[in-house]
C-alpha cells in the first residue's frame, strides 16, 4: 500500500511538473527575449539589457495607454459597486424570488461571445438615439456587463455566507432602522468579499481584449491595444511590456489570494 | 385571565395554502408558554408575526394593551433569540450586548454598566472582549440571550434556541434560560419541536399542526389528557387503539369514541404474585406475549402482542428481572381508567 502510493505520488510529481514547465516556458522565454540584447545562436543570450524596460517607460504613449486602462476599468468597477451592491442586497434580502430570474441573467455575458457581443453593440449604437459607437461610453457599458456574473456572485455569496438577513433581523429587533442595520451590520461583513469581487472584476477587465480591440480599438488605447500594436514592431519591446503586464495582474492576484485567505479565516474562527 | 400579550384570529396564507388558521392565544405577564410542534406546523412562522419579522393576513397582536400589527419591529419592545444566534461577527461580546441600548441612545456609562450585570448574569465576564466566533454555541447563545435582554423587552421570543447545541450544553442551557425568566419575570415564548424540552421549561404549551394550535394547558394536561390522536402520538409512546382493538383488551367501552389512547406505563406486566391484587383492584387481566425489549436507562420498554394488538409498555428499571422477548407467555394488567377516548381530528 504504502509502496504504491509513494510511486503514485512520485507520477503525480512528475506529471505537475511537466505541466508548470509547459505553462510557464513561454514566459521564461518572454522573460528572457524581455532582457536580451543579442540573442541568436545560444541557448540563453549572449548580452543582457535593461533598455527595452527604459525604453518602454520612456514611452509617453506606454504611460497613457496603462493610464487609460487603470481608469476605464476603475470606472467601469465602481460603476458596478454603486449599481450592484444595492441591488444585490435588496434581491437577495427582499426579493429572494428575483433570484431564478437574476441568475439567468447573469450567466448571460457568459453565453454571448465577445465578437457577437461586439459586432451587436456597434450596430445598436452607431446610429439612433445614442450613437456612442467607439467611445469611452460604449465600452464602460460592456465592461459593466462582461464584469456582471462576477459582482453578482460574489456580492450575493457575501451576503448568504454572513446571514445577511438573520443579522438585520436582529438588528432591527433590537432598534435599529433599516439603513442603520445595513450600515452597521451588514457591510462591515460582507466588505472583504465585495473587495475580493471588486479586485476580480477589476483583473478580468484588464485583461480583456477582444471587446475592448472591437468596440474602441482604433480610437482609444487602452494598455492591451497599445501592447498589440507593438507587437509588430520590436519583440523584444513587446516582451517587455508582456512582463510588466504579467507582474502586475500578477500582484493583484496574488493580493486577491492573500485577502480571500483571510477572509476564510475569520469565517472559520 | 389578564392578557399582557394577545393574539386574536391570526391568519396567515402562502400562495393558497393556510401557514396559520385562526391562532388565538393569550398570555399572562412574566408566564413561559411553549409552541411546541413539529417541522413544518408554523410554529417559528407565528413567532415571526410576533416579532414582526413576517406580515400577517387577518387578525391582532395586542402587547400590554396595545394593538402592535402595525408596528415596524423596531418599535415593538419584543426582543428574539435565533437558533442559529444572529450575533453580529464584527462586534465583540460586548458590543453585541451594547447593540441594542445603543440604538436606543443608552448613555456609555449606562451601556457599560448593564452589559457587565448581563455577562456576569450569563457567567461570561471573561469574554466581553472576544468576537463571536472564538466562542462555542452554548455561550453563543447566552451571549444572544443576554443581547436581547439589554434592551429590556416586554416580550422574549425564543425560536429553538437549543436545536443546534449538543445534548449536554442543551440541557444545562435550558436550565439557565429558565432561571433567568423566573429572575426577569419575562413574559417568554418558546419555540421547539421537542416534547421534553417543552414540557421542562413550561408553564403552559401550546401544540400545533398544520396551522392551528391543536391542544393547550399545563404540560401535565397535555400528557395526561390528549384531546386527539395527533396529541397521543406527538406526546411519546403513547398507544392508540381503534374501537375494536380497545374492545378486545378491556371488554367492553363506554365512550362512542373511535379511537382511544392508552399511556405506555400505565399498563402493568404482572409477576406471578400480582395477579390476585390486579384482580382485587377490578383491573383487566390478559394475556399476550413480549415481542421485543428494549433499555431506555431508567425505563425498560416492552413491545408486547395482546389480543392481536401491539402495546407499548414502560416499566421501572427497578432491579427485577427483565422479561425475554419470546419467552413464553405473559399477563398484562390494564385499568379501564387509564383508557382515554380521543376526539375526531379537527373535530
Amino acid at each position: 500500500m504504502i509502496g504504491k502510493a509513494k510511486k503514485a505520488g512520485w507520477v503525480n510529481r512528475t506529471l505537475m511538473v511537466a505541466l508548470m514547465f509547459y505553462l510557464l516556458l513561454p514566459l521564461l522565454a518572454t522573460l528572457i527575449y524581455a532582457f536580451a540584447k543579442e540573442w541568436q545562436a545560444t541557448i540563453l543570450p549572449e548580452r543582457w539589457t535593461l533598455e527595452w524596460f527604459s525604453e518602454m517607460f520612456g514611452d509617453a504613449r506606454f504611460m497613457d495607454a496603462l493610464w487609460t486602462s487603470l481608469y476605464l476599468c476603475a470606472i467601469s468597477v465602481a460603476l458596478s459597486l454603486a449599481i450592484m451592491l444595492p441591488a444585490v442586497f435588496i434581491i437577495t434580502v427582499y426579493l429572494p424570488k428575483w433570484e431564478t430570474f437574476m441568475k439567468g441573467v447573469v450567466v448571460l455575458p457568459y453565453a454571448v461571445p465577445g465578437v457577437v457581443a461586439a459586432v451587436g453593440l456597434i450596430r445598436t449604437y452607431s446610429t439612433g438615439p445614442v450613437p456612442i459607437a467607439g467611445t469611452a461610453y460604449i465600452l464602460i457599458g460592456a465592461y459593466f456587463i462582461v464584469i456582471l456574473p462576477y459582482m453578482y456572485q460574489g456580492i450575493r455569496n457575501s451576503l448568504l455566507t454572513v446571514s445577511a438577513v438573520e443579522l438585520l433581523n436582529s438588528a432591527e429587533l433590537l432598534g435599529a432602522s433599516r439603513m442603520r442595520a445595513f450600515a452597521n451590520v451588514v457591510l462591515p461583513n460582507i466588505w472583504p468579499g465585495v473587495i475580493i469581487s471588486t479586485l476580480l472584476s477589476f483583473s478580468v477587465l484588464f485583461g480583456e481584449f477582444v471587446l475592448t480591440n472591437m468596440l474602441v480599438g482604433g480610437h482609444i488605447h487602452t494598455i492591451q491595444i497599445y501592447l498589440y500594436q507593438r507587437l509588430g514592431e520590436s519583440g523584444h519591446l513587446a516582451s517587455a511590456i508582456v512582463i510588466s503586464y504579467f507582474v502586475f495582474i500578477l500582484a493583484l492576484s496574488l493580493i486577491l489570494m492573500k485577502l480571500t485567505q483571510k477572509m476564510n479565516r475569520g469565517i472559520q474562527g | 385571565m389578564s392578557a399582557y400579550l394577545e393574539l386574536q384570529a391570526i391568519r396567515k396564507q402562502f400562495g393558497h395554502t393556510n401557514v396559520l388558521n385562526q391562532i388565538n392565544l393569550q398570555i399572562r405577564e412574566g408566564e413561559l408558554v411553549t409552541l411546541l410542534g413539529p417541522s413544518g406546523c408554523g410554529k417559528s412562522t407565528l413567532l415571526r408575526c410576533i416579532a414582526g419579522l413576517a406580515d400577517i393576513d387577518d387578525g391582532k397582536i395586542i402587547l400590554d394593551n396595545k394593538d402592535i400589527v402595525n408596528v415596524p419591529p423596531r418599535s415593538r419592545e419584543i426582543g428574539m433569540v435565533f437558533q442559529s444566534y444572529g450575533l453580529f461577527p464584527n462586534m465583540t461580546v460586548s458590543e453585541n450586548i451594547q447593540y441594542g441600548m445603543k440604538m436606543r441612545g443608552a448613555s456609555k456609562e449606562e451601556r457599560r454598566k448593564r452589559s457587565e450585570e448581563l455577562l456576569a448574569m450569563i457567567d461570561m465576564e471573561e469574554k466581553r472582549g472576544a468576537y463571536p466566533q472564538q466562542l462555542s454555541g452554548g455561550q453563543q447563545q447566552r451571549v444572544a440571550l443576554a443581547r436581547s435582554l439589554a434592551v429590556q423587552p416586554k416580550v422574549l421570543l425564543l425560536d429553538e434556541p437549543l436545536s443546534a447545541l449538543d445534548a449536554k450544553i442543551r440541557k444545562s442551557l435550558r436550565t439557565e434560560i429558565r432561571e433567568i425568566q423566573k429572575r426577569f419575570q419575562m413574559t417568554t415564548i418558546f419555540v421547539t419541536h421537542d416534547q421534553e424540552e417543552a414540557f421542562i421549561l413550561s408553564d403552559r404549551v401550546c401544540l400545533m399542526n398544520k396551522g392551528s394550535i391543536v391542544q393547550e394547558g399545563s404540560p401535565e394536561e397535555l400528557y395526561t389528557r390528549p384531546k386527539t390522536e395527533f396529541v397521543a402520538r406527538f406526546m411519546g409512546s403513547y398507544n392508540v387503539l381503534t374501537k375494536p382493538e380497545a374492545l378486545r383488551l378491556f371488554g367492553q367501552v363506554d365512550s362512542q369514541a373511535e379511537r382511544f389512547a392508552v399511556r405506555p406505563e400505565s399498563v402493568a406486566l404482572l409477576g406471578g404474585d400480582d395477579r390476585q391484587t390486579a384482580l382485587n383492584e377490578g383491573k383487566q387481566i390478559i394475556d399476550g406475549s413480549i415481542e421485543s425489549v428494549s433499555i431506555l436507562g431508567s425505563i425498560i420498554r416492552y413491545a408486547v402482542n395482546a389480543a392481536d394488538v401491539k402495546l407499548t409498555i414502560d416499566t421501572l428499571n427497578d432491579g427485577r428481572p427483565l422479561r425475554q422477548a419470546g419467552g413464553g407467555g405473559i399477563s398484562l394488567a390494564l385499568d379501564r381508567s387509564q383508557l382515554l377516548p380521543l376526539e375526531k381530528e379537527g373535530a
